[in-house]
């Protein structure tokens, strides 16, 4: 007697890796053959992958059309099948996906795409948090500034990319949209996401800014960030951009290094 | 297996009830997709009640998860579960359980359900709705799930019972008579998928209405009403549970049964492909009121 685990063993070998040796024998046939009763099972499993990824990159399927789509989700789920039984998680891997695919070709914008889309995913998905309140910075001393750290906005994300993905995104909205000719080297994107009153808001940054948050984001000390982000724009004003994003609620609880406090 | 020495489908006594924290419905409802979110609120049509996929909710501060919080607050709610994953042999997923713990607490739903199936095994997910086998050491199996999920959600849960397309070999009972063992056994009521019923009666060749005549009256507490297709694969006709249809003029008439058999339950149409305008799944809703209102007058 096939013990309950070995059962469902066989037949998730038949749905994920085409294996189907092992359950045949225990399906009733009841006049079909047991393949087509298992095939109703990979369709389900095929389709519901699509349509689930399809809900999250509807850019993406919009630029490389359907059937071509419907290739990229069979691709991507025999690599990447469902770890939850929450939908919304499948699409993480899929801007990665597409890099490794399409890195080096004349698509390889398309992973950029997806990754706005999964960002704006994440920052509607994201938890709720208190953004900063500058006051707060007149309790830390001037000289441990550099030395501050902060807390990133959960439902904040930041995209970069060498191609204008922000308008891609615009214009491939709708169905209904016209089509519109977007030269790929008409300029580079860096992009905060964040979660407005109503809905995911995306914005533009100059390139300092996006240095900035970017290092903050991981975990850098302000001083580290305000380096890289003069690196990145040699007019870079750190007084000015973090006005910004104050005013865009991206940053939130501050702290200092214990070094800075010893 | 001997199903007389592990089921009990006969049962004088009613299981545990727990009241739900909510007024129950009496009219029909429909399944509330986020296509629309914003027309319910804006326009708030009168449809007694709603259900969710709890998933589609997860994340305290997500975006949907605050529309529906607005939407509670002008309709009755319950949460309907399609990925816990009960019937499989992988750990439960206490994260999983631990966010629609959470979606109960602040939305106070009327019904909180799930599957009787199986969706994953060894850590991938087909996000399917897999049938089990109707064995001993499945029911106890799933009699230990559904316990461990309303011990932690502190209350009774209902179970529906899903579309299938194949039997298995092994020895095993009729899927009533399981059901029937894991409401004794667990104390979960049934959300009985009149739809579903059809489909597996019809792929494999069993009498519905014994199916409706063999399981606890108490106990069935939710119908779900939904469309299907037939498929042709060769000579062979199988039913597929789309819900990307109106509810079949067959379906309607099991509900005519069902309702006979348990009397007038809250029912639920639910629409998940191909997804309509409101206006359709709201008279689609005002059918199922007619139909039962229909049986009520010829009754008294």
């Amino acid at each position: 007697m096939l013990s309950l685990r070995e059962l469902q063993r066989h037949f998730g070998a038949a749905l994920f890796d085409s294996a189907p040796e092992a359950i045949m024998p225990w399906i009733c046939g009841d006049g079909l053959d047991v393949e087509s009763r298992l095939l109703i099972y990979r369709n389900n499993l095929r389709q519901g992958f699509l349509k689930a990824l399809a809900l999250e990159f509807p850019v993406i399927q919009r630029l490389v059309g359907k059937d071509y789509f419907h290739q990229l989700a069979l691709a991507f789920q025999a690599n990447h099948p469902s770890r939850s039984g929450n939908l919304h998680h499948i699409g993480q891997q899929f801007p990665q996906f597409l890099v490794t695919l399409l890195g080096g070709t004349r698509y390889n914008y398309l992973s950029d795409v997806a990754a706005l889309e999964w960002a704006y995913l994440v920052s509607m998905g994201g938890a709720e948090a208190t953004p900063l309140d500058p006051s707060v910075l007149l309790k830390f001393s001037p000289d441990t500034f550099s030395e501050l750290r902060f807390t990133f906005h959960p439902a904040c994300q930041l995209v970069r990319s060498a191609y204008p993905v922000l308008r891609i995104w615009q214009v491939n909205q709708s169905e209904a949209a016209e089509a519109e000719i977007i030269d790929l080297d008409s300029g580079s994107d860096q992009i905060l996401v964040r979660r407005g009153a109503d809905e995911v808001e995306l914005h533009r940054i100059p390139r300092g800014d996006f240095a900035l948050l970017t290092a903050l984001a991981n975990e850098a000390t302000l001083g580290a960030a305000f380096d890289a982000a003069c690196g990145a724009d040699p007019r870079f004003n750190v007084g000015e951009a973090l006005c910004r994003a104050v005013g865009l609620g991206v940053l939130t609880q501050p702290r200092v290094s214990q070094r800075a406090l010893s | 297996m001997s199903a007389g020495t592990v089921l009990a489908p006969h049962l004088s006594h009613p299981t545990r009830e727990r009241p739900p924290t909510a007024r129950k419905p009496r009219r029909a409802g429909i399944g509330l997709r986020a296509q629309h979110h914003l027309q319910l609120l804006e326009k708030r049509p009168p449809v007694e009640w709603l259900e969710v996929h709890s998933e589609n909710y997860f994340g305290r501060d997500s975006a949907h998860r605050r529309v529906l919080e607005k939407i509670r607050a002008h309709y009755s709610l319950s949460l309907h579960g399609v990925g816990l994953s009960l019937g499989s042999t992988d750990p439960l997923r206490l994260e999983h359980l631990g966010e629609l713990a959470e979606l109960v607490r602040e939305l106070e739903p009327t019904f909180v359900s799930e599957h009787l199936s199986w969706s994953c095994i060894d850590g991938r997910f087909t996000n399917d709705l897999l049938p089990l086998p109707y064995t001993e050491e499945a029911l106890q199996h799933m009699v230990a799930r559904v316990g461990q999920v309303q011990e932690f959600l502190k209350r009774q849960i209902l179970i529906e019972n899903v579309s299938s397309y194949l039997r298995y070999t092994c020895p095993q009972v009729p899927e009533w008579e399981f059901l029937a063992a894991l409401v004794h056994y667990s104390g979960c009521g049934i959300l009985l998928d009149v739809n579903n019923l059809y489909v597996s009666a019809m792929n494999h060749g069993f009498d519905a209405c014994t199916y409706l005549a063999r399981i606890q009256v108490s106990a069935v507490q939710e119908f779900h009403l939904a469309g299907h297709v037939s498929n042709r694969i060769g000579q062979h006709l199988i039913r597929i549970d789309s819900h990307g249809a109106h509810v079949s003029e067959a379906v309607w008439n099991l509900y005519r049964a069902a309702i006979r058999q348990f009397g007038a339950r809250p029912a639920l149409i639910e629409w998940d492909t191909a997804i309509p305008p409101l206006e359709v799944l709201i008279a689609e809703a005002e059918k199922a009121d007619r139909v039962a209102e229909g049986l009520h007058a010829v009754a008294a």
